[in-house]
């Protein structure tokens, strides 16, 4: 497809990055299904600015704290602090209009959609026109749409994706599609991105392509990022601080080089015998 | 001419966001309008504006609805024809107790009162999904029909609930041979057509299909899964409401609650299957095949049946009817489960690159 | 009061005869989450092969024996040409799949058999049961009564069958998880016409028994439309459901036809009969704003 743009720019890139203040705070956070519990008494925070990653062995309760961080899930008791609020119920949509925006674990795109409307879609909590105008074509609706398919495009630009804007996301193998799901979560403009495994899966390329992303993201515009991953030396690498569960438990919290000598993280990845 | 897009290139965002990006596609359609609003009314014969083209439109319209609900939102409704029969006696109790009121007003408010109640029936889509949604809507097939039934304020008092359309009558022109109707009717669908396609192209489209393809995501990406899935609703029964106001008006001219019945529900859901869930053009598509084929068969299966000298009865020919609208959709479900606007979409695609194979 | 128990009674019994038809639904539902709409085409089809075989002069026996045969072979039909090759389709187009199927057996079946409405005699008269009438004063129809035990030793075979036997278990493993009961060796394929065999017995025996009440014919199909709200109310995947649903929709519609009506007609003037065609339904939708997964069904967790 033969497509000439106008004018991209990206945003000013955001001053180097520094490390703020707590923007969220996770206290006493216990989670639990039927009599199944998921997280237990968990407490951390997240700085603004950081690379904060959650790792831990499989069935720890890494991506049960995502989804109560972004609202998905209600945990039974604790406290949630977001930039100096507590909130206690809290929809999934509202975490999104708050400037949280997520990837899965599981690639969560629509499948029927393009990969432009994808990452259009991820605009949406920005969009003021009404379904009247839209039906007319009318008002706000021609030009919202103008508007934010031009930051849709930097999105696309930005991931390198350009070739595949109007490839439906069903037909792209794994690798980009988790690329667009990333792309779908930056076009919200998040302060705080909150990656579920962007990493599984991947060949080293894919991997490093993603890391450059992430770490992009991170110092360009200074999104706060939490990360789920189970590649170690990825994890060690970029992250600022690390906390790691098992079982639902928080068993160590720290900068990588605290964690990687903390005896009972040792022992929950190596097994009790060491 | 061939069908390219090669050397169109696009210098804005506005260009490439337009109704019909392609030029050929743009021409299609004003080809296809101009045949359809000159060419048409001069050549079809009465019975072919009573009896096919009025009904396909009104039919394309409810299929239309349909799928904005079942296509695009992903909410399975099989009560379609009863949403028909809200706007069709709405029509009529507003031109009967609404002194002077202009009849495509009462077309409007039709479809609004379709429209809430399509809300109300909707509301169950906040807690369940799937089957038990479609079972849900079946709720709304019997009880809408049971209440234009039994209460008799609906239908003016009249036996059983049967209604006569008034005279449809705008800026005191009568509208009464058949291509006049033709063209009211053809104008509206046109109409609400480019509306829809403006609706599902634009953020209310995607908050619709984001919904049906993830629910879950779409709400974390900031969709508020309720507003938006009672607005599929509310314009899905618009839609059907219109239709089943120009069903009656135009079309029938007197309509009982019966008429609107769960066969006929099946027969828009089996439109949407054949023509393309989640596709506008397929919504006609499907309208025109489900109608054409019961009279092919009329007159097709007599035909064969004496070719081989078989016997033969009306009552048989309902019966390989029913049976070859059921082996379609499974045919359709299991080869083709995008339905001819696919099949057209393939053929397109493979046009643009002729006679290159790859 | 008298009237009250009555009504209620009748309602119980004929509840009963929706559970049945529910019940093919369960079957096939748990053992491959297809919700078939084509179990009321199933039960005509099943009625009118046994008053079709009668006619053609076989006795009540062979006709359905020989009826057990064209329903296992409609089963194995239906999954090698229609379900096998929608393995992998979202579980709403398998559901439109059998609206389908239910459109083909329905123009298929009375094109073999014939169409004209037929009586089917099992031998069990339909009148009410002289000493309860005496004693009690009361009208329970020895028919019902019969109906209901049918049913009874039908749900116990069946529960026994899942629990106990080979296929039964297996049946239970390939509910559970599609995947894993293929990685253990479990021939899912031909679980599935089992199933469909099994759901064509419980049609047949529905279809005798709404065939010798009501007559065989079409309105048969709209057996299933009475089921399916029975299904809401007892989850998609409960034997138990099932019968209880059927008992509680039974028995609140037969009620609610003889109590409302006289309500509403004061209220706005009018006859206001044939509540029973709605009034399941909006009962089930009712109770389904209140606990979504039904009486008996699992609560699901979406994971993400």
């Amino acid at each position: 497809m033969n497509m000439k743009l106008e004018t991209l720019v990206i945003d000013p890139p955001a001053p180097t990055r520094k490390i703020g203040g707590v923007i969220l705070d996770l206290q006493n956070i216990s989670l639990r299904f039927g009599g199944v519990k998921a997280l237990t008494d968990i407490s951390f925070d997240i700085r603004e600015h950081e690379i904060r990653a959650i790792i831990g062995p499989n069935g720890a309760g890494k991506s049960s704290m995502l989804n109560v961080i972004n609202g998905v899930y209600h945990p039974q008791e604790g406290r949630i602090v977001f930039r100096g609020q507590e909130r206690r119920q809290m929809e999934p949509h509202m975490a999104a209009t708050q400037g949280i925006a997520r990837t899965f674990q599981n690639i969560a795109l629509f499948k029927g959609m393009t990969v432009l409307d994808n990452i259009m879609t991820g605009r949406i909590t920005k969009m003021k026109s009404t379904f009247v105008e839209h039906a007319l074509w009318f008002g706000r609706a021609r030009q919202e749409e103008l508007a934010h398919r031009r930051k849709a495009e930097e999105v696309i630009d930005f991931l390198e994706i350009q070739h595949i804007r109007k490839t439906p996301v069903g037909r792209l193998p794994y690798g980009l599609q988790k690329r667009v799901e990333l792309g779908r979560a930056l076009a919200a403009e998040p302060s705080m991105l909150l990656l579920d495994e962007p990493m599984a899966g991947m060949n080293v390329e894919e991997k490093q392509d993603m890391c450059r992303f992430i770490l992009d993201v991170n110092d360009q515009f200074g999104t706060t990022i939490v990360l789920i991953e189970h590649d170690m030396g990825v994890v060690m690498d970029i992250s600022d601080r690390v906390v790691v569960l098992d079982y639902g438990k928080k068993i160590g919290d720290g900068v990588p080089d605290e964690v990687k000598n903390n005896e009972e993280v040792i022992k929950a990845y190596l097994g009790a015998g060491h | 001419m061939l069908y390219r897009e090669a050397g169109q290139f696009k210098t804005s965002y506005a260009a490439d966001q337009q109704l019909f990006p392609i030029r050929q596609d743009r021409i299609g359609v004003l080809l296809l309008l101009a045949a359809a609003f000159l060419a048409v009314p001069g050549m079809a014969s009465e019975y072919w504006f009573s009896a096919i083209l009025i009904p396909f439109l009104i039919f394309a319209l409810a299929a239309l609805g349909l799928n904005i609900l079942t296509g695009y939102a992903g909410q399975l409704s099989l009560g379609s024809a009863a949403f028909m029969a809200v706007g069709a006696y709405a029509a009529y109790n507003f031109q009967l107790r609404v002194e002077g009121i202009p009849i495509l007003v009462s077309f409007a408010l039709a479809g609004l009162t379709a429209a809430g109640v399509g809300v109300l029936f909707g509301l169950p889509s906040l807690r369940i999904k799937g089957f038990y949604l479609a079972v849900a809507t079946l709720a709304a097939q019997f009880f809408i029909v049971w209440c234009l039934t039994k209460f008799p304020w609906l239908s003016n008092n009249s036996s059983s609930g049967v209604i006569s359309a008034q005279k449809v009558e705008i800026l005191g022109h009568i509208f009464e041979s058949p291509r006049e109707k033709y063209l009211l009717v053809l104008t509206v669908v046109v109409l609400m057509a480019l509306a829809a396609r403006n609706l599902v192209r634009t953020s209310t489209g995607r908050a619709w299909m984001a919904v049906r393809d993830m629910d879950v995501a779409a709400s974390v990406i900031g969709i508020r899964l309720m507003p938006t899935k009672l607005l599929a609703f509310a314009v899905s029964s618009f839609y059907c409401g219109v239709a089943g106001a120009l069903y009656a008006f135009c079309y029938l001219g007197s309509v009982e609650p019966d008429g609107f019945s769960l066969e006929m529900s099946f027969k828009i859901l089996f439109m949407i299957i054949i023509g393309g869930v989640g596709s506008i053009l397929g919504s006609f598509l499907g309208a025109a095949f489900i109608l054409l084929l019961p009279i092919f068969l009329d007159v097709g299966l007599p035909w064969l049946a004496e070719l081989f000298h078989l016997p033969f009865s009306t009552a048989t020919v309902s019966h390989i009817q029913t049976l070859v609208f059921g082996a379609l959709i499974m045919f359709f479900l299991i080869v083709e489960p995008h339905g001819l606007a696919r099949l057209w979409q393939i053929a397109k695609e493979k046009l643009r690159l002729w006679p290159f194979p790859h | 009061m008298q009237f009250f128990f009555e009504v209620l009674i009748g309602g119980l019994l004929s509840g009963i005869m929706y559970s049945l038809v529910a019940l093919g639904f369960v079957l096939i539902y748990k053992a491959s989450g297809v919700f078939n709409f084509a179990q009321g085409a199933m039960v005509y089809l099943a009625a009118l092969s046994v008053v079709g075989c009668m006619e053609k002069g076989a006795p009540l026996w062979l006709a359905l024996i020989l009826a057990f045969a064209v329903m296992t072979l409609f089963g194995i039909a239906t999954e090698k040409f229609v379900l096998r090759k929608l393995v992998n389709q979202p579980p709403i187009a398998l559901f439109m799949a059998t609206i389908g199927l239910a459109f083909f057996v329905e123009g298929l079946a009375p094109m073999v058999f014939g169409s004209d409405p037929r009586a089917l005699d099992l031998g069990i008269v339909d009148e009410p049961i002289e000493s309860i009438l005496e004693s009690a004063g009361m009208v329970i129809s020895k028919f019902d009564l019969v109906a209901a035990g049918v049913a009874a030793v039908l749900v116990t075979s069946l529960a026994l069958f899942f629990q106990y036997t080979r296929i039964g278990r297996a049946l239970r493993a390939v509910a559970d998880d599609h995947q894993a009961a293929l990685s253990i060796g479990i021939p899912l394929q031909h679980i599935w016409a089992i199933v469909w065999g099994v759901a064509g017995f419980v049609a047949l025996v529905a279809g005798m028994l709404w065939g010798a009440r009501n007559g065989v014919q079409f309105a048969l199909t709209f057996t299933a439309l009475k089921a399916l709200p029975v299904l809401i109310l007892g989850g998609f995947t409960s034997v138990p459901g099932a019968i209880v649903g059927g008992l509680i929709i039974g028995a609140s519609e037969k009620l609610a036809e003889i109590y409302i009506p006289p309500v509403m007609q004061s209220l706005f003037g009018g006859n206001f009969g044939g509540i029973e065609g709605w009034f399941p339904y909006v009962l089930a939708l009712l109770f389904l704003l209140v606990r979504p997964e039904g009486l008996f069904g699992e609560r699901h967790i979406d994971r993400v």
